[in-house]
């Protein structure tokens, strides 16, 4: 099983595809998950601290917005430990964990920058193209098992 | 500041959405409470969350799966099913994932389609999708063909 | 406990940095309860089509949608708090033109503010108690005179202020720089009160504002205690006799400065800023006592000088200062010096704080600064306009105050 970093981070699809075809996803829910069964001091909603944006500091610099450092807080980690990546490009309308540009600007280029398979996709636009994703999707899937 | 002392450490929590023409939430969810094995079901307006051991979710999702696999999808959440930091209710408005989820579904069609498909075919065989990094410009012949064509 | 003032949330980024339960909190110290007004999918494409604003980030699509959501009355709402995370532009953007949208389009208060993971609910706390208090004491903000005999107390962080008003009339002030809160509360109270020739009994109400408002409040058995934001542009528009109509208030403080607009004695936007000393009526008095004058002295001296003659590198209190001291010591006058500090105080101010609210003539200076004509001639000269100063603009919480407990005067 490898580990699959999918983009948007909150895709129900791509979480489902992945996870269908024997791999792990790794979604923002997961990154949310560990934090909200930490104890720690309460931050409502999704128990990020002030402190989250500090580490975020390791992937982007103080005069960044904090908004942007605490979303890294939780892609940074799932980026450095991914071993493969599914793009989807077109993914305008993902909110929330998926809501700021500037950080899904950079979680795109750091895994560009990584060298793991990825494929590039766009949303499927009707039947054909959807049975041309799933299939693009399954094939990339299967090859990772190949390769490990 | 207050202490935060989480509650259900050690369990997760997975979204089912069904998106089919002939299997409904409710139905699932019946279905869902019949095996539940001490996981925790509520039904949304998507389908259904599942609270529990990851173990128990797990072996509870591949059989709810089962009902209707091309048009029953599955992902994780960070939230237990109905937490007030991410309820509606709460929030007055909707937590901005559910968008994202609201535009996904409007995409599940194809995809099931696509899951229907490769049922039969060989996914080997089916031509790649257009890679979005390479988007073609218009060929000036396309273009001249388009140009000349009768206008309707 | 009265109903909750309903305060709709239109933001991008608070959850991720951490400062989601500050606001929530201090929404929350003011009776005040936060919600994100609820919109589908179909209304965040078609209203963000329609705003017209193409930006990329989706919370900030989200954004748009929602505050559209707000102006069309399709969910109700008492009050708008806007925020975004500091230093994004994107964000800057769609903060501004979305104030300006809800203020033009409705007429919900809106405070806007931009966040980093340091913002606290003691930050938020005077903003979001001017939000509550304009959605929910319009009544009380519409009082244009003073009636009876009251007293108002401005506990502010350099100096505390006090005036006892008769029948729509100050009839005595008192002036002191705070040094423990409560006496100098008292003294100022004594002073006004010996001033206006009254005893402490026959003061029929109380009001107090500034940092210290709570403490001395309750102390002194307050039947108003009132931030500072609603009850200076109130007393700067009865002062300056400009109650109807719009107008803007400039209040640079020893601690922090406010900029708000005004229509009809009735705040509309502020801001509120307070993270920088060089943009503080601190740093006129460092520069007074470094030139050797007293801090009244400063301002007719800045008038005879020409603040450009003065390189400043910096607006910092220490930089800035550093660049005054270099260029005494390279031989400018102590004018031009000055004027230079009461320059460089302006134009901070004018960048970083009345860019954020839209400046409707006319605009009414207040507060201790007011009093320096270096200032206010800086100040003018930015905004390209003559700016008032009212008589008593030095008293401005303590009038306000003054005028505001007069609606709590019972008939009996």
């Amino acid at each position: 099983m490898a580990k699959v970093f999918i983009y948007p981070t909150t895709s129900l699809i791509l979480s489902d595809l992945v996870a269908r075809y024997g791999h792990t996803p790794l979604s923002s829910a997961i990154a949310i998950r560990e934090r909200v069964q930490t104890a720690g001091l309460e931050s409502v909603p999704l128990q990020i601290t002030p402190e989250e944006p500090k580490k975020g500091l390791k992937w982007a610099a103080v005069e960044v917005p904090s908004g942007v450092r605490g979303r890294m807080a939780l892609y940074g980690p799932m980026i450095e430990s991914c071993e493969a990546a599914i793009i989807i490009n077109d993914a305008d309308l993902a909110f929330g964990c998926m809501g700021c540009a500037r950080t899904n600007e950079l979680i795109k280029f750091l895994i560009r920058q990584k060298e793991v398979p990825k494929i590039d996709l766009n949303y499927p636009k009707n039947e054909e193209d959807g049975v041309k994703f799933v299939a693009a999707i399954k094939r990339f899937l299967k090859g990772l098992e190949g390769a490990k | 500041m207050t202490e935060y002392v989480p509650k259900n450490p050690g369990t997760i929590t997975k979204y089912i959405v069904v998106e089919s023409p002939t299997v409904t939430a409710s139905e699932l969810a019946i279905h869902a409470y019949e095996i539940a094995e001490g996981a925790m079901i509520k039904e949304t307006c998507f389908g259904l969350a599942i609270n529990g051991k990851e173990d128990v979710v797990d072996g509870l999702i591949q059989k709810l799966r089962a009902i209707d696999p091309d048009h029953i999808f599955v992902k994780d959440r960070g939230f237990v099913p109905g937490d007030p930091r991410r309820c509606r209710a709460n929030l007055g408005g909707a937590r901005p994932g559910f968008h994202g989820i609201e535009y996904e579904t409007t995409v599940l069609p194809y995809v099931s389609h696509g899951l229907g498909e490769l049922r039969s075919r060989d996914a080997e065989g089916i031509p790649a999708p257009q890679n979005p990094l390479e988007t073609k410009k218009l060929d000036v012949y396309t273009l001249k063909k388009l140009m000349e064509a009768p206008e309707s | 406990m009265t109903t909750p003032v309903r305060i709709a949330q239109i933001s991008c980024g608070p959850e991720y940095s951490g400062v989601q339960q500050e606001i929530n909190e201090a929404a929350k110290a003011v009776n005040g309860e936060i919600f994100f007004p609820d919109i589908a999918l179909k209304d965040i494409i078609r209203d963000f089509d329609a705003f017209g604003l193409d930006v990329r980030s989706p919370d900030l699509k989200l954004a748009i949608a929602r505050a559209k959501a707000l102006v069309d009355g399709r969910v109700d709402a008492d009050a708008v708090f806007i925020a975004t995370c500091f230093r994004c532009a994107e964000a800057a953007i769609v903060r501004n033109e979305l104030r300006h949208y809800i203020h033009d389009h409705s007429k919900l208060p809106v405070v806007s503010y931009s966040f980093t993971e340091r913002t606290t609910a003691g930050t938020l706390l005077t903003r979001m108690e001017a939000l509550t208090t304009i959605a929910r004491r319009r009544a009380l903000l519409a009082r244009e005179t003073q009636q009876g005999l009251t007293l108002g107390v401005d506990s502010g962080s350099s100096t505390t202020k006090a005036v006892v008003m008769k029948d729509n009339t100050i009839i005595g002030t008192g002036w002191q720089p705070t040094t423990e809160v409560l006496k100098s509360a008292e003294d100022v109270i004594g002073d006004a009160l010996k001033e206006a020739g009254i005893t402490r009994d026959e003061v029929e109400a109380v009001g107090t504002t500034g940092y210290g408002r709570f403490l001395v409040g309750k102390k002194i058995n307050a039947d108003l205690i009132q931030e500072e934001l609603t009850v200076n542009s109130k007393g700067a528009v009865y002062l300056a006799d400009h109650q109807h109509g719009p107008a803007t208030v400039i209040d640079i403080g020893g601690m922090d400065n406010k900029a708000i607009t005004v229509q009809d004695g009735i705040p509309g936007t502020f801001t509120m800023g307070g993270i920088c000393a060089g943009a503080s009526g601190r740093f006129l008095e460092m520069t007074a006592k470094r030139l050797g004058v007293d801090i009244t002295e400063l301002g007719p001296l800045a008038m005879k000088g020409f603040a450009g003659h003065v390189p400043m590198n910096s607006y910092c209190i220490v930089f800035g200062t550093q660049s005054l001291v270099n260029a005494l010591a390279a031989g400018s006058s102590r004018e031009d010096v000055a004027a230079a500090a009461c320059h460089s105080v302006a134009e901070q101010v004018f960048e970083q704080q009345l860019q954020e609210v839209d400046i409707r003539e006319p605009v009414i200076m207040v507060g201790g600064t007011s009093l320096i004509e270096g200032l206010v001639y800086a100040m003018g000269e930015l905004l390209q306009t003559k700016i008032m100063v009212p008589r008593y603009s030095q008293y401005i919480g303590a009038v306000g105050s003054a005028l505001l407990a007069s609606g709590f005067i019972r008939d009996d």
